[in-house]
């Protein structure tokens, strides 16, 4: 468990990197954390000719607030990321969702946007950010693109970047006050990765439901928005919402896989479980 | 495939290296500098047995590049004992607590207790049990690692070490 | 040697001392296999087949010779100077033919097929990747299922079954069945799992010198690894050293070298070149031999009041490839009842070859035993409307009932599974736990207690050759210290700290002066290490009786010198002393250096020195007894189990560490919760493995343990020492104690499947009562394959090879030397037959290395039967029934308890 041979280099500036990866015409890998990609280097199933390591990149590091939106800087680290007092307040979602990644080891080397950018379809990290309406800059010597979450993932770690794209930032916007967060994950040990999850947020105003935002992970070849639910709770009222109705509509949604951890059929059938749980629980607090 | 040059700081030494971009970083610190208490049981991040301290944070040295460690101070097991030879007290609590039997994994939990408690005050026994699930251990059933951390953390169990 | 000496008052025996290996291992210091670096080193990496069943066509390695720091490729023909067979852990030939690299075939995914040599183990894999092989893929036989009706996983067998024993059918039992108040019937199925020590298997081979070679490898014993490697090799004239100090774990996989370490220590001679192989982990969950795979169909009848009347055991194994050698599993039936009252008693067992990785061992092999008796008694206290402690206490054999025999004939003298129980509820209040269940059911939450008792075999030492004995060699140092080299091996087991308590209390010096060696084979003699739960009770008795004969001799010295009565001597803390004479005392320093330095002192007739060695068989069978018990909550929601208590109540004989015992408990617990809800090894229907990494493969974390509780009872054993065995335990009782806490959440939902793992998938089809089983199956029907004669009953299947040969001509006759082979449980078993007849009558005998038996039989047109009486290792009656043609003859033989066993044989002279 070896990883081939390659090339390895290290930017030091955005320019820098798009630049190689533009002259890479494909045969690159951007490594960002490395926690997800550095086993698939020993396994022999990524085999990159250029690694361009992003980590010495300082403008792709840190959060900053803006008018109704938060940035994060990809090479921000997931441990960094629990910690920051910006996204504590602002983001408070995207924080619980980054502890359940991976172990405290590899939440210390793994980053925000390494896990945005690759796509795993059972990660808390893309779904959230689908969830909650985020997009990423994209980068490349082509240009710049903004590409919303809801449009980045075709299938499991297929994403809708170019191979001479690189992910700038990750802009979250902000929800309303008045916003409850949803987060529930079942997975067979702390650390692993979802055999069902569910992350998202619902802002509630004067007792209805302004705005849902909500995703599953572990329950198909990408995160998966749950659309259907998302439009029947909009403009509802909390008090009297049928719960386990939207958790048929969610799961409607999704598109679970057999695999060697549970079956789809169980995927779905908790699935429906947790929904109505963590959102009826979520909600309890407006009735 | 390229060839770096690379400046390490390890265990408070300075290590000039010439290295593949490549050479994983736990190979790095096996094999060309000798520190052949970083221990390599799985190669994909999980088992935790290679884990070592860059710049302060525990990390898996398996999901590191050698290169990547340029200019990074790392700590591995064999840094550990104070300056008088004697055990840190991690190593303390473990061994008073029997927490190990076959000792590969041991390192790893050594290296990402001693990261948590490096700070002032009590981490917590909350906090390290949960980095305790990044380790895998096939002996001890983890339960005299569970009572040293409790001990390290400010737990109830016992004594301080 | 001498009368019932005092017992000296026991310091360090039964305390918590600080474990002797623990400053080296926390500190980062200890040496294990990929530690050790030699000049010119080279790595190794396998080429492995990417297909479960087929033949090579081609290999093509010129392109892998040519690449960068390549020092050489080898293939199988490459070693065919050697003529290597990998022998079993009982060092017999294995029935079928196992080179280190595959041959003509490939048999599993992961078979080694060509070995690289480079510069480090990133080129090695460079180069491995270059190497061309073209396969003629056929289809593989994977489960139990497809081994019982595919095509052959060896072509030279003519049935996949690759060892039977028992009767299927045995009239008295099955009228027992059949009349019974209460019948239960359930069928077992326990997963494949992976050993999975944290440290994977790994070898490093120096040849140098004249023909030496020292071999430094991950292994159970260094002792067993290097008399394995000169036997495998054919090398007896090689002078082999096996050097082994630290091992990250084995369980039953490092139990013997096997294919791929061979391998390289045959390359290491032919290349001679220090060379290196470490294994990863995608080859340890892909080509290193597993474990567990089988199932069992278990009837029992009980009377009316729960009483066992009688049973029968229908069990499987997968054996895979090749097994370490190959494997019924004979202990499951002779355990199954052993410390119950069971009336009557048949089984029938069978081992098949699939292709997939072999069968090894795995702490407790034989645990399938109390999986399967523990739930049925649960099932049948159900059915029979008793608590599952009732049923219990009605069926043990307890300290009163005993002296008694087993169903299969093994004494029990001191065996306390009850009287486990009974202690474990005391500290268990069954009655508030059933309330608090009732109470939490009506909130939606299922909370359930399972229980488990069970016996352990521990430090077996009659029947299987290589586990008969144990040695020490116990010297104390011209400088006073005391060093000890014994045949013990640590994997983690402590042995260097508990052999040091012993030795300290025998010899009366302070545990810090006493070190203990076992890593080198040249330095002291057989034993077979860490195998069986054996250590304590083996190598602690070896350690007793050096250690007195030790102390013996110094205090002879003493008392010559001090001019005192030998028996008023004592050795206190490396003190010699005469009681009531304070004046008089030594030390042990000085007793040493006099010893080896000033002969001329000792008593007349004296040997010089201060070193003796025993060499120390235990008991033929040491059992050691326990009760578990659990609760557990099971989230309806998720189908999850919380493990929120866990109480052990053992018996392992006199202590000699207790937190080494309780690490050894701990430990086997730990891997029997991976084993009921998370670990599984796997495989498509084209056999290829699919959880090949440790995302995949699960392991227990530290958050699914609960702090265990550890309540010891000590009845001695009748070994010297008092110990019982206690390393594998944990592994056998664990599974049942918690299958049956999960079944008692789930009563509410109806019967749980008795299917390994329980996954949050099994246990939520129950809450749910219907299946959530996968859309497509999992495990595809195999595409059409020509079916092989249908295997296989116990009975003499006539031989292919017997039907190619010529009809006999004149000579028709059974007269002269025959090679025989018998296909045992302990593997097979080579004898000469020598026959002569006269008329329908045939004197003969059966010559072995342990003796010749003579016997009589009769002879009917080419069918020749024949009685023999023999009484090692047990007494037996042989039933031998052969039928031969030309030079070639098969048959059966029937083993009494142990059931019918195939023989082949062929004339060697006429």
């Amino acid at each position: 468990m070896k990883p081939a041979p390659f090339d390895y280099i290290a930017p030091a500036t955005i320019e820098e990197a798009c630049a190689q990866l533009a002259e890479a015409g494909g045969g690159a890998t951007i490594l960002a954390g490395g926690q997800t990609l550095m086993p698939l280097l020993a396994l022999r199933m990524s085999q990159p000719f250029i690694l361009v390591d992003i980590n010495r990149i300082a403008a792709l590091r840190g959060v900053t607030r803006s008018e109704g939106y938060t940035r994060i800087g990809p090479v921000t680290r997931q441990n960094e990321a629990i910690a920051d007092s910006t996204l504590a307040k602002s983001l408070p979602l995207l924080v619980t969702a980054t502890r359940h990644v991976g172990h405290h080891q590899t939440r210390n080397r793994g980053t925000i946007g390494g896990s945005i950018a690759l796509g795993e379809p059972a990660a808390e990290l893309p779904a959230t950010a689908v969830a909650l309406g985020a997009s990423v800059e994209a980068r490349s010597v082509r240009g710049s693109r903004r590409i919303a979450a809801a449009d980045l993932y075709l299938g499991p770690y297929m994403t809708a970047l170019a191979q001479d794209e690189l992910v700038v930032s990750i802009q979250f916007p902000d929800w309303p006050s008045g916003t409850v967060n949803v987060f529930r994950e079942v997975a067979m040990r702390p650390g692993d990765f979802a055999l069902v999850g569910l992350t998202g947020a619902v802002a509630v105003k004067d007792g209805h439901i302004e705005r849902a935002g909500l995703a599953w992970f572990g329950m198909g070849p990408t995160p998966i928005k749950a659309r259907q639910a998302e439009q029947a709770l909009v403009g509802q009222p909390v008090a009297g919402l049928d719960f386990d109705k939207l958790a048929g509509l969610a799961v409607a949604d999704t598109d679970p896989f057999d695999d060697h951890h549970a079956t789809a059929a169980y995927r779905r059938t908790v699935g429906r479980r947790v929904f109505a749980r963590a959102l009826s629980e979520a909600l309890q607090v407006h009735q | 495939m390229s060839v770096h040059g690379i400046q390490v700081t390890i265990n408070g030494r300075r290590h000039d290296a010439s290295v593949e971009g490549r050479l994983l970083l736990s190979d790095f610190l096996r094999m060309h500098c000798g520190y052949t208490g970083v221990h390599v049981g799985c190669e994909h991040g999980v088992c935790g047995a290679c884990t070592v301290v860059v710049d302060g944070a525990a990390v898996r040295a398996c999901l590191m590049l050698a290169v990547q460690a340029d200019g990074a101070a790392v700590t591995t097991v064999e840094g550990l004992a104070g300056a008088d030879g004697g055990l840190h007290p991690v190593q303390q609590a473990l061994r008073d607590e029997f927490g190990l039997q076959c000792g590969f994994c041991t390192p790893g939990i050594v290296m990402t207790l001693a990261a948590l408690t490096s700070g002032t005050g009590p981490p917590g026994a909350d906090s390290l049990l949960a980095a305790l699930s990044g380790h895998v251990c096939r002996c001890t059933g983890y339960q005299g690692i569970r009572r040293a951390a409790q001990k390290l953390g400010g737990g109830t169990q016992g004594e301080p070490a | 040697m001498n009368e019932m000496k005092p017992v000296e008052a026991a310091r360090y025996v039964g305390q918590r001392v600080p474990r002797k290996e623990d400053e080296r291992l926390l500190r980062g210091q200890g040496v294990y296999v990929d530690d050790v670096e030699l000049p010119g080193m080279l790595h190794v990496a396998f080429v492995r087949s990417p297909i479960a069943r087929g033949r090579i066509r081609s290999i093509d390695t010129s392109l892998a010779r040519e690449a960068p720091g390549v020092y050489a490729v080898l293939t199988a023909g490459d070693l065919a100077r050697f003529k290597i067979n990998m022998l079993s852990f009982y060092l017999s030939a294995p029935a079928i033919a196992i080179a280190p690299l595959a041959t003509q075939r490939v048999a599993y995914v992961g078979d080694p097929v060509a070995l690289v040599a480079a510069r480090d183990r990133y080129l090695a894999e460079d180069a491995a990747g270059l190497v061309t092989v073209e396969y003629d893929e056929e289809d593989p036989v994977v489960t139990l299922d497809d081994a019982r009706s595919g095509p052959l996983v060896h072509p030279d067998t003519d049935t996949n079954a690759a060892i039977a024993m028992g009767e299927e059918h045995d009239e008295d039992i099955e009228q027992r069945l059949a009349q019974a108040p209460h019948l239960v019937t359930a069928t077992i199925k326990h997963q494949r799992v992976a050993q999975s020590p944290i440290e994977t298997r790994g070898v490093v081979v120096d040849k140098h010198g004249d023909g030496e070679l020292t071999v430094y490898i991950s292994c159970q014993s260094p002792q067993m690894a290097a008399r394995y490697i000169s036997l495998a090799l054919g090398m007896p004239q090689m002078s082999v050293r096996v050097i082994s100090k630290d091992v990250g774990g084995s369980f039953g996989l490092k139990v013997q070298p096997w294919r791929e370490e061979i391998a390289v220590v045959a390359a290491g001679i032919v290349l001679g070149r220090p060379l290196k192989w470490i294994e990863d982990r995608l080859e340890n969950l892909t080509a290193a031999n597993q474990a567990r795979e089988q199932e069992m169909t278990l009837r029992v009848a009980f009377d009316a009041q729960g009483h066992l009347l009688a049973s029968h055991a229908d069990y499987h194994l997968n054996n895979g490839a090749y097994p370490h050698g190959a494997d019924c599993n004979i202990a499951v039936s002779m355990f199954l009842w052993a410390a119950h009252k069971m009336p009557g008693f048949s089984f029938y067992t069978r081992g098949w070859y699939t292709n997939t990785a072999g069968l090894a061992a795995y702490r407790g092999p034989w645990a399938m035993e109390s999986l399967a008796r523990e739930t049925v008694l649960d099932i049948a206290a159900r059915k029979i409307g008793i608590d599952p402690i009732e049923i219990r206490r009605r069926n043990l054999v307890t300290r009163a009932d005993q002296p008694c025999t087993t169903p299969f004939g093994i004494p029990l003298e001191d065996i306390t599974p009850a009287e486990c129980l009974e202690i474990l509820l005391e500290h268990l209040d069954v009655a508030a736990f059933r309330a608090e269940q009732a109470a939490a059911r009506t909130q939606g939450r299922y909370l359930g207690l399972g229980f488990a008792t069970y016996i352990e075999p521990t430090a077996g030492s009659a029947g299987i050759s290589v586990l008969a004995s144990d040695v020490a060699q116990i010297r104390v140092e011209p400088t006073g210290k005391v060093t000890a080299v014994l045949s013990t091996h640590s994997q983690g087991h402590g042995t260097q700290t508990t052999m040091a308590q012993i030795i300290a209390d025998h010899l009366g010096v302070p545990f810090e002066d006493v070190s203990i060696f076992e890593d080198d084979s040249s330095r002291g003699g057989f034993g077979a290490g860490a195998s069986g739960s054996r250590q304590a009770v083996a190598g602690g008795g070896a350690s007793i009786k050096a250690a007195e004969l030790l102390a013996d001799k110094i205090k002879r010295i003493a008392a010559h010198l001090l001019e005192a009565d030998p028996a008023q001597v004592r050795i206190e803390a490396g003190v010699i002393r005469v009681v009531g004479e304070p004046d008089k005392t030594r030390s042990l320093r000085e007793i040493a250096e006099l010893a080896y330095g000033e002969p001329e002192r000792l008593p007349p007739g004296m040997e010089a020195g201060l070193e003796v060695q025993y060499r120390y068989r235990p008991p033929p069978l040491t059992l050691t007894s326990a009760a578990h018990a659990c609760i557990v909550e099971v989230d309806a929601e998720t189908g999850f189990v919380k493990i929120k208590r866990w109480l052990c109540s053992e018996d392992c004989g006199v202590m000699i560490h207790p937190a080494v015992v309780e690490g050894q408990i701990a430990g086997g617990l730990t891997q029997a919760i991976g084993c009921v809800l998370m670990e599984q090894v796997s495989f498509d229907a084209r056999g290829n493995p699919t959880a090949v990494t440790y995302k995949d493969y699960l392991l227990p974390a530290i958050s699914d343990t609960p702090d265990f509780e550890y309540i010891h009872a000590n009845t001695p054993s009748q070994a010297v020492g008092g110990f019982r065995g206690v390393g594998e335990g944990g592994c056998i009782i664990g599974p049942p104690t918690l299958v049956n806490a999960i079944a008692d959440a789930l009563a509410p939902f109806g019967p749980i499947p008795l299917e390994l793992p329980l996954t949050p998938t099994r246990i939520l089809e129950v809450i749910e009562g219907r299946s959530l089983a996968p859309k497509a199956p999992g495990h595809a029907p195999p595409a059409a394959i020509p079916a092989a004669p249908a295997p296989t009953d116990v009975q003499p299947v006539p031989s292919p090879l017997a039907a190619q040969v010529p009809p006999p001509a004149a000579d028709s006759s059974i007269d002269g030397t025959w090679k025989l082979v018998l296909a045992t449980p302990l593997g097979p078993q080579t004898f000469n037959g020598r026959f002569k007849s006269a008329g329908n009558s045939v004197t003969g005998s059966l010559i072995s290395d342990i003796g010749t038996e003579n016997f009589q039989g009769v002879l009917d047109g080419n069918n020749l039967k024949f009685d023999l009486k023999v009484t090692k290792p047990m007494s037996l009656t042989l039933k031998y029934d052969i039928r031969f043609d030309g030079d070639k003859l098969t048959g059966k033989v029937k083993m009494g308890i142990f059931g019918s066993a195939k023989l082949t044989g062929e004339r060697i002279e006429r």
